[in-house]
């Protein structure tokens, strides 16, 4: 759950060295708010024709994340279209794209993050959408008509957005990190030993240990910046032994973990994780009151080969459906950019306890917040090598 | 022989094949643009890119391997020793004194063999949660106060895991030599005035050394390169083994390469022990022959 | 030698003092029964097998505890709407997968393996026994390092096979084959050349032994070593674990541990461990009283069928 979306600022910075004009990576280039893509639509991989019907007797195949879609919305689906909808998961985006590029994969949806739109379009994976089925965009932000990462919508709509913050368990851990110095440094602390944890996503932990150091340039290329980074998860690791997994919206309800690096949604969700009898407000979650954190959307693709593009662009214009949205909300915790979509509205629906306001996202964060966005190859390479050496540490 | 033939096509193509294709791709390249792993079939063409970081890793400027090493290495002698102290004793009984109970006891001790590993993981996965049994059971006998965090990342849960995972392989392969043992033998040596300790020392280990050596390959080697029973039972960083490093490169962008590497060099420092095995067996069927 | 069992305790005690080893208190008369011995091996047992009873209690749990008893229902396995086994589709797909993949594998290998040792046994030279020492070091290969290579196989090489069954079938079966291979190779040294050759020398030739004289004396070494390769690749995770792309081809190992490294553990991982396990022990029940029926009137007892059937022939 990487990624960012929105406008403006910060660290989109340097033009990477080697290459001319817009951001480049080897000839693919890297969507920056102030430096937006509008992906080619490649000859060979056409968009389908407009009007079909959708295929009969079929098994929608759906990869997504864990935990990420409302088994109810597929059934619901599958009765609407009298299909069968199938769904494999993933735990972590760096394992999903190996198995797209090496495998007899016959998945007609997939839920990428930002940052690997460029290999996706530029390796021909996804196909472009037509819009005539997908009306429904019009109940989204009006943003995401446009967004900077993928200009008028040729191959992607927005699924989720999220913020990346610290989650805590209010009866556990006394420190209020609203009041600290340096909130990102919360995880810092020899006493909870055992009992912290991180994500397990290369870019979000090392973009942790940036934040703590004080650099909010989360595509960072420099090598000392993203080492030092590294270094700092390193400690971590002697100091607190802590966890690595994706497993935070299970952890800091059941109170196996007191202080998760996590993302809004699982939190939101808490509610649903409760033991019985601990009440939901011990859950805590901080986000920067001035904005300056990750904050991001995922996207809903379909890949090439799917078998069923017809049924698969009827599953995007499905979930940009208010009722629809309203259930998955329920299960996955995560708020989706559709303009009924507000905070009040989800506390009325009882979708979000009032306690935990501070995992909502507002348009204004996407103009605020710094994003986690696709960076060079050889960059990425440090990246991954620095999560490595924190990983074993 | 023409039956034979179908096998050996088969080995050389799913065998010896894909080890050379791990050779290809320790020697290959990373495509610049989407980082996936591009093998190089030519010996002549094979580039050290991924042989010197991989050293970098160990030895080089970025070491973090060597640790690593060194603890897979400290928890599998913990777990093998472990188990070879639990397993002798146990077989030994079985095979030695179990009289008419013995079919029994044999049922119950290899019963976990055809357990599946993921499900006795599962179970002690259940028994150590905080409020699980362990914890309950320990407080009840007032040996600790404050439930233990069991499956917070300690080493003795994973090394424990270890060995309740492998030991049913160790105790088979004890009690099939131990059983061998002609109770004559023993039977001499008592004769001879030999008390039980003597006797045991002096006649019945040297004779379950060939059935030690052959259980505790068939234990070791496959536990060096376990990386689930970490996963499963810790999952935080100070357990790491270095079957997950191998199984993190793999799943990398970039990184395939280093973890053809470690995995060339991981088979060439067992190949030793392997050849032993092998030959051993071989020397012993055909001693039986 | 004197030796004979241990009912002639006393008497042998008696001896032993008469050659002067001096009184024998109860404590040292070394035909004792190992007491200590015995509660050891209870208390191993226990320790082995309790946990996984435990495991298999709470799979029938009317809750998600896996330490709180809240009544016995069937629920995770076919009473749950959505989350049962029957009704999870990927839950239920992952029972399907693994039936399949045992199915295949033992199917290919065991024919495959026993033809090699059969053709293996009677020709000396150098392929032969370098085919036969790679069929004995894929034995003992750690099977990280063998998956690797697969996974490196069939995304590179062999692209066209790719990830999927076929992937994970063909690893399954070359990496049990050693299972057939090495029985069956043990079962024809015990067997000896005896039979062959009065076989030849009333005239059959190559193939007529092989069909009539040597198949039947093998068939309970095949047999057993077809139980073994069912319930090794039941078990089998590794492999698999590599060589999986999508919900259809994923067997219940994998599943037990995605869902389970993924936070998402609870009874119904339980109920597809015991369905797991059932399995198993349906096969070798199966295979016991097969082999037994299959080696009536031969030497060995209950306790060598056993020990064959767990791959110690």
């Amino acid at each position: 759950m990487l990624g960012g979306a929105g406008s403006l600022l910060e660290g989109c910075g340097s033009a990477h060295p080697g290459t001319a004009g817009p951001l480049m990576s080897n000839g693919i280039p890297l969507p920056r708010p102030n430096n937006p893509v509008t992906w080619q639509v490649f000859k060979d991989n056409p968009a389908i024709k407009s009007g079909l019907a959708p295929e009969r007797g079929a098994t929608l195949r759906i990869f997504n994340w864990v935990a990420y879609l409302n088994p109810q919305v597929m059934k619901d689906f599958g009765k609407k279209f009298n299909c069968k909808v199938e769904l494999t998961t993933f735990q972590n985006m760096d394992v999903a794209m190996a198995k797209l590029r090496s495998g007899q994969l016959n998945f007609d949806i997939f839920f990428p993050t930002i940052d690997v739109m460029g290999q996706l379009v530029e390796g021909k994976m996804i196909q472009p959408l037509n819009h005539s089925y997908i009306p429904n965009i019009t109940q989204a932000w009006p943003d995401f008509q446009n967004p900077f990462y993928d200009r008028k919508w040729h191959y992607t709509v927005p699924y989720t957005i999220y913020t990346t913050g610290i989650s805590w368990r209010k009866d556990h851990v006394p420190e209020d990190p609203y009041k600290m110095a340096n909130p990102w440094a919360m995880p810092w602390q020899a006493k909870y030993k055992g009992r912290v944890a991180i994500l397990d996503d290369a870019r979000e932990s090392i973009s942790l240990g940036l934040m703590k150091n004080g650099i909010f340039n989360l595509n960072t290329t420099n090598a000392a910046q993203i080492n030092a980074a590294g270094q700092s998860l390193q400690n971590l690791a002697h100091l607190t032994n802590m966890h690595i997994d994706n497993n935070d919206y299970t952890e800091i309800p059941s109170g196996q973990i007191w202080i998760h690096h996590a993302w809004s949604g699982d939190i939101a969700a808490a509610p649903a994780y409760m033991p019985k009898g601990v009440p939901v407000d011990v859950v805590g979650y901080w986000f920067p009151t001035d904005g300056k954190g990750p904050v991001g959307n995922d996207l809903i693709t379909i890949l090439r080969t799917a078998p069923n593009p017809v049924l698969a662009h009827h599953f995007m214009n499905y979930l940009l459906d208010l009722p629809n949205v309203l259930t998955n909300i329920s299960f996955n915790g995560y708020m989706q950019p559709l303009t009924e979509i507000t905070p009040q509205r989800l506390v009325k629906e009882q979708l979000l306890p009032p306690s935990l306001m501070s995992t909502a996202v507002l348009p204004s964060y996407f103009r605020r917040g710094v994003m986690e966005l696709q960076i060079p190859v050889t960059a990425n390479a440090i990246w991954e090598q620095a999560w490595l050496q924190a990983k074993s540490a | 022989m023409a039956l034979a033939a179908p096998g050996i096509i088969w080995l050389a193509v799913l065998f010896l094949v894909p080890f050379y294709t791990i050779l290809a791709i320790a020697g290959g390249y990373v495509n610049p643009v989407f980082g996936y792993p591009v093998a190089v079939w030519n010996p002549l063409h094979w580039s050290s890119v991924n042989l010197s970081s991989a050293m970098r890793d160990v030895v080089g400027s970025s070491a973090f391997v060597g640790p690593i090493i060194v603890r897979t290495l400290a928890y599998v002698a913990a777990a093998s020793l472990l188990s070879l102290l639990i397993a002798y004793p146990a077989a030994y009984f079985v095979a030695r004194f179990a009289g008419r109970r013995k079919g029994l006891f044999l049922v119950l001790l290899i019963a976990p063999f055809w357990i599946s590993y993921m499900m006795r993981m599962l179970a002690w996965i259940g028994l150590l949660q905080t409020d699980g049994y362990v914890n309950k059971a320990l407080m009840s006998l007032h040996l600790i106060s404050q439930p233990v965090n069991w499956l917070g990342g300690l080493g003795p849960t994973v090394v424990l895991g270890l060995v309740y995972g492998y030991i049913p392989y160790l105790i088979l392969v004890l009690y099939a030599g131990l059983d061998r043992i002609d109770p004559a033998l023993i039977e001499a040596g008592r004769d001879l005035g030999l008390g039980r300790m003597r006797t045991f020392v002096r006649v019945t280990l040297p004779l379950s050394r060939q059935p030690i050596m052959a259980g505790l390959l068939v234990t070791v080697l496959p536990m060096l390169g376990d990386y689930f029973t970490n996963q499963l039972l810790s999952g935080t960083t100070g357990t790491t083994m270095l079957g997950n490093v191998i199984d993190s490169q793999l799943t990398t962008p970039g990184l395939q390469g280093e973890g053809a590497v470690f995995s060339m060099l991981f088979l060439l420092a067992l190949i030793v022990p392997m050849i032993y095995y092998v030959v051993a067996t071989n020397r012993s069927s055909r001693d039986a022959a | 030698m004197t030796a004979t069992a241990a009912p002639a305790r006393t008497a042998q005690a008696g001896a032993v003092t008469r050659t002067g080893l001096g009184r024998l208190r109860p404590r040292h008369n070394p035909w004792r029964h190992p007491w200590f011995l015995e509660t050891f091996t209870w208390l191993y047992l226990i320790w082995s097998i309790v946990p996984v009873a435990i495991a298999v209690l709470f799979s029938f749990n009317n809750g998600k505890s896996q330490s709180v008893w809240q009544g016995f229902s069937w629920r995770w396995y076919f009473a749950d709407p959505v989350n049962s086994v029957l009704h999870d589709p990927a839950l239920h797909a992952a029972v399907v997968q693994t039936v399949r993949l045992s199915v295949y594998a033992t199917l290919i290998a065991v024919p495959l393996g026993t033809a090699f040792a059969l053709g293996i046994n009677r020709w000396r030279g150098y392929t032969a026994s370098t085919f036969n020492f790679v069929m004995i070091l894929s034995f003992v290969i750690p099977e990280l390092i063998f998956g690797v290579a697969m996974f490196f196989v069939f995304t590179s090489l062999f692209t066209n096979v790719g990830l999927g069954t076929v992937a994970e079938t063909l690893a399954l079966v070359t990496w049990n084959v050693s299972w057939p291979a090495i029985i069956v190779q043990a079962r024809l040294v015990t067997i000896g050349r005896q039979y062959e050759e009065a076989a030849a020398d009333l005239g059959a030739n190559q193939w007529q032994i092989i069909r009539r004289v040597l198949t039947p004396l093998l068939t309970p070494a095949i047999f057993a070593s077809a139980v073994l390769v069912f319930s090794s690749v039941v078990d089998d995770f590794v492999l698999v674990d590599l060589l999986n792309s999508n919900v259809g081809n994923t067997p219940m190992s994998v599943y037990i541990y995605s869902q389970q490294r993924g936070g998402n553990g609870g009874p119904a991982l339980n109920a597809l461990g015991t369905i797991m396990l059932v399995m198993s022990l349906v096969i070798v029940t199966i295979g016991y009283i097969g082999y037994r029926w299959l080696t009536r009137g031969e030497r060995g007892g209950r306790l060598d069928a056993l020990t064959t059937i767990a791959g110690e022939g």
